[in-house]
């Protein structure tokens, strides 16, 4: 678990799962999320085990989150900004994107 | 879109890559630097501006390094290269066209993703070494490193119970500045072996060419002792414990077994550099034994075995974030040579008073590599349900039963049963995968081999292929 | 050196020599199974994993007649091969699809199924076309690109996942017995009295009968025992994708999706000689009409590309022949090689060991090519 220093910077909030976070610009998605008591990120491809950030330096991929919409993306390496719609990723991901 | 050119792109801005973009513009070049990070630093020094900007004082008391580099990232903004930061490359091609994707979603219609250059420089520095053990995957294990960057580019530290394990200098940094944040540590559990020093002393005498570096190690282990961290030493197994998250850590240590609770647990066994892209471009690399990782073959210069592509920093060798920038400066003096900017003898002259700087911050490394020789057993786990490819969820024995079907190579064991298929490209398992096959074919990782590297090497969009000029 | 002594020597650890080992084994005879490794990718690691007829025979019919038998024989081998190792080759009898893009692709493919209508030898080839509604029909979970004009469809194909096959052969062959040696390089093959000295580096092997399966190889090892088998190489490059939900369950020759739920998209065929880099322009080629086809896909992420050697004969088709000059050496390539696995390894070993003769089975002789 994780918790915030106090710093200055300039608030953003953004929804992490219908919640709204608070934070500051200038901060990657995940370390937002860490921040803020999150650690659960995704389900694991293959199995779906509960998988959080690892590496904090976009090798590990286990930190991809659907930010936007859009599924598969590194939060360790996209910065926050006001009003992101962050979920977290299930597998798999196509499930109502294709039908007929 | 065109394709625009220039004379050098260069790829990462950490300590190497800043320096070889300050001294290539000073040579006259036309210079792009790309970076898949938000922000200039690398990764010893990421966010450095806004630390620097929003949290002076913990910016200070980071100390002389930080003040520099914050020095050199000021010379790097305003040096005059084309700066694209937040954008990743997922392939490099034969014709040294660089072509690259944004992080952050909905942005690639804005700018070029193609670039094409007369030189390329790779500066992408080190990775966290994988630290395979029981139960590695929960939620709350971590790299230790990566909790060292959301302290310095987040100001996020642990809360709860803390557990670091592993070894290397890193581990004892990252210990002590987290103390430093008034965290609060469990246990260390040093996987070090006790005869290590005895091993390295030979080397000290060298190593005193730079006291400072000493004198730092010596402080940070004096603020360990006197913190009453517990420091359990002889370790020889560790698992991560719990179900939907870390729970507990159980170790065996030369006092016996024992369990303790745990929010977090940061593993750590050195770093080794990152070779996905030189791979990529069948640069020849070579097994360097005593950190037991590959690097690309370098001749002085940084140059590869590859025309037009050279190798700065720690993706070179794994040698601090000193020798990373100085290496930056040698490359990029090299760089304007053959691009005829720089005469022969222009460029050694220039090159004589940095190899004499680089010479004494590697006094110390020989005295360092052997302190923390990167140890087998954490290498290759003994428990065959560790778990070894974290994407495709592949342990250790089903790697051992194929290589005993036959296969003896990583890609022919990838092949096989998927290990190093997964979104990371092989990036955690790899180094592993050829270890635990060499050690189950009794022969060296250097026969073994590493898997073959393709493009893309970060995962693109179908939609973002097509697109690509 | 001293040699190491077995009934048959397979040459060549690719998905037809492992086939032919299995095979082998299982019909009584003792197998040692010689394999370079090497790092460069065979065609057995880069293929797509069709079980394929629709398009395959033209111009000999025999050939079509021999992939319907193939095909026929999948469920029956697979469930037999899966059983005796635990192993899941997620074979699927789907059924395949060769989807038409405009107007003009499709009436060429319907000439092209009338004219395999017309070569076969009972006028039962059995593949139709279906309009694009019809072929929506059948997609239910998955919109067509507008672009999309029709497509044939072919009940007898099917899709495997090739790696999970040639896995499960080793595994199957090594259960039985059979003598694996990978990074063993076949450099040389003597005539040994009435069988054969097989030399490598490491060691030396004889045996009375010696299959040539070697990819690539098989033109130079044939031509050591009198035997001219042409064969030359055609890249084709592939990529795949991150897994997604079961959206596509069918064969087609350039979409397909894996039991795990990766899409895979390919191949293409290049003159490029033994060289398998991958090239962004071709790949952009090959997933362009996949987007075509299901614009969907799109957000998909690309994990990996790759490029393999396919091992072709003058005109693509087999070859299966027994050395004149030295009875006993036979030489076996194909492009299908995951196709006809099933034959390969249930009935070319009664061909081998018994000498059986199977009707007409000389059209798959090489001396084809030499008029
Ligand atoms: C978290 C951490 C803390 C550290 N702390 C210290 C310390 O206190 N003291 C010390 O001496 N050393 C430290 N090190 C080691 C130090 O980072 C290195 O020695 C030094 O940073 C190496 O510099 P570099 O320029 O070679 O690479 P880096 O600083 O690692 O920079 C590489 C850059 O390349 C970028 N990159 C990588 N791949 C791609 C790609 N495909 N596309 C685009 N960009 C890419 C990365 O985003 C990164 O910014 C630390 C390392 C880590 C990981
Ligand atoms: C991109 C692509 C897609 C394909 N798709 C399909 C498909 O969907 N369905 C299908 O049925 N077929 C498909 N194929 C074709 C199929 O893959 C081949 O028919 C089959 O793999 C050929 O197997 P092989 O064993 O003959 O050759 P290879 O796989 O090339 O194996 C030859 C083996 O011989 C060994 N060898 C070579 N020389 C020596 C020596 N001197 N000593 C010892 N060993 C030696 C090699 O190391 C190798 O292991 C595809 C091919 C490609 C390239
Ligand atoms: S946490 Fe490892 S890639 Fe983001």
């Amino acid at each position: 678990m994780f918790k915030k220093l106090p710093q200055n910077g300039e608030k953003v909030s953004i929804d992490f799962e219908g919640k709204r976070l608070e934070t500051v610009t200038g901060q990657t998605v995940a370390a937002a999320l860490l921040g803020s008591g999150e650690m659960l990120f995704r389900e694991s491809a293959v199995t779906g085990q509960p998988r959080s950030v690892y590496c904090m330096m976009g090798v590990c991929f286990e930190c991809l989150l659907e930010i936007d919409g859009k599924p598969n993306q590194q939060s360790c390496m996209i910065l926050v900004q006001e009003g992101m719609k962050i979920r977290r990723q299930q597998r798999p991901i196509m499930e109502n994107h294709a039908s007929a | 879109m065109q394709v625009p050119e220039y004379d050098l792109i260069i790829i990462g801005s950490g300590p190497a890559g800043m320096a070889a973009a300050v001294t290539s513009r000073g040579q006259g070049l036309k210079v792009l630097v790309l970076d898949e990070q938000p922000t200039a630093g690398g990764q010893i020094y990421r966010n450095i501006e806004h630390l620097e900007l929003h949290r002076n004082p913990e910016f200070k008391k980071l100390g002389r390094d930080y003040s520099e580099a914050s020095g050199l990232v000021k010379r790097f903004k305003n040096c005059g290269a084309d700066y694209l930061s937040g954008m990743t490359v997922w392939q490099i091609e034969k014709e040294l066209v660089v072509r690259v994707v944004h992080n952050s979603p909905g942005q690639d219609k804005k700018s070029p993703l193609s670039f094409k250059a007369k030189k390329i420089l790779i500066a992408v520095g080190a990775m966290e070494r994988p630290m395979p053990i029981p139960g590695w995957t929960l939620p709350g294990v971590m790299a230790c490193t990566a909790v060292d960057v959301l302290y310095k580019s987040a100001g996020i530290v642990p809360k709860g119970t803390v557990v670091l394990a592993g070894a290397g200098p890193l581990l004892l940094l990252i210990a002590t500045r987290l103390l430093d944040a008034g965290v609060k540590i469990s246990a260390l559990l040093n996987t070090n072996p006790q005869n290590a020093l005895l091993k390295a002393l030979p080397h000290l005498p060298s190593a005193l060419r730079t006291p400072e570096y000493l004198v730092k190690g010596a402080g940070m282990l004096l603020k360990l002792r006197t913190s009453g961290v517990p420091i359990h030493f002889g370790i020889r197994s560790i698992e991560a414990q719990g179900k939907e998250n870390l729970n507990r850590v159980r170790f065996v240590s030369s006092k016996g077994t024992q369990t303790v609770d745990a929010d977090l647990l940061l593993l750590h066994q050195g770093v080794v550099p990152n070779v996905q892209i030189t791979r990529l471009l069948g640069c020849e690399h070579q097994w360097y034994e005593s950190q037991r990782y590959w690097e690309p073959v370098l001749d002085e210069w940084g140059n590869t075995s590859v025309p037009g592509i050279a190798v700065a920093g720690d993706c070179g060798r794994v040698s601090g974030s000193k020798v990373s920038e100085l290496s930056g400066h040698i490359a990029a003096l090299e760089t304007a040579r053959a691009l005829g900017a720089l005469s022969e003898s222009k460029r050694d002259e220039q090159a004589s008073s940095i190899r004499a700087e680089l010479k004494k911050q590697q006094a110390s490394r020989p005295f360092l590599d052997t302190l923390f020789e990167p140890q087998k057993s954490w290498i290759v786990p003994e428990d065959e349900a560790t778990m070894v490819c974290r994407c495709e969820e592949v342990d250790v024995g089903e790697i051992r039963n194929t290589v005993r079907l036959g296969a003896h190579s990583p890609d022919r064991v990838k092949a096989m049963i998927r290990s190093g298929m997964g979104f990371c490209q092989g990036r955690m398992c790899a180094l592993t995968l050829s270890e635990i096959i060499a050690d189950e074919l009794k022969i060296s990782p250097a026969d073994v081999g590493y898997l073959r590297v393709r493009s893309p090497i970060k995962p693109v969009t179908l939609g973002q292929l097509v697109s690509s000029e | 050196m001293n040699s190491i002594q077995t009934d048959t020597i397979v040459i060549g650890g690719g998905i037809i020599g492992v086939s032919l080992a299995y095979g082998l084994i299982k019909h009584g005879s003792s197998v040692i199974l010689l394999d370079r490794e090497d790092q460069n990718l065979t065609a057995s690691r880069a293929n797509f994993g069709l079980v394929w007829v629709q398009s395959k025979g033209y111009g000999m019919p025999r050939y079509a007649e021999w992939c319907i038998e193939a095909t026929d024989h999948w469920p029956v081998f697979s469930e037999s091969l899966e059983e005796e190792t635990g192993s899941k080759l997620n074979y699927e009898n789907t059924g395949g699809f060769e989807i038409c893009l405009g107007e003009e692709e499709l009436a060429a493919r319907v000439k092209f199924i009338e004219d395999m209508r017309m070569q076969s030898r009972n006028g039962q080839y059995e593949v139709s076309m279906l309009s694009r509604d019809e072929l929506q029909k059948m997609l239910p979970k998955i919109a067509l690109g507008n672009d999309v004009s029709g497509a044939s469809f072919c009940r007898h194909d099917g899709i495997v996942d090739p790696l999970n096959l040639l896995r499960t052969f080793y595994q199957g062959f090594q259960k039985r017995g059979g003598d694996y040696r990978p990074g063993h390089w076949v450099e040389d093959i003597q005539k040994d009295g009435s069988g054969f000295l097989v030399k490598t580096p490491k060691q030396h092997f004889r045996a009375q009968k010696l299959v040539i399966a070697s990819g690539l190889a098989t033109t130079k090892l044939s031509n050591m025992v009198g035997m001219a088998v042409p064969v030359s190489p055609q890249k084709g490059q592939v990529l795949v994708t991150e897994r997604t939900s079961k959206l596509f369950p069918f064969a087609t020759g350039g979409i397909r999706q894996n039991a795990n739920g990766n899409f895979m998209f390919g191949a293409s065929h290049e003159d490029t000689g033994i060289e398998i880099g991958t090239s962004t322009d071709i790949l952009k080629v090959l997933v362009s009409r996949a987007l075509r086809i299901f614009p969907v896909l799109e957000n998909l992420q690309l994990v990996r590309t790759w490029a393999g050697l396919r091992v072709l004969t003058p005109d693509q088709k087999p070859v299966y022949c027994e050395s004149e000059e030295f009875p006993g050496a036979f030489a076996v390539t194909s492009h299908s090689g995951v196709s006809l696995a099933s034959l390969h390894s249930d009935k070319l070993p009664e061909w081998i060991l018994e000498g059986k003769i199977f009707p007409d089975f000389d059209v798959f002789h090489p001396r084809r090519f030499n008029v």
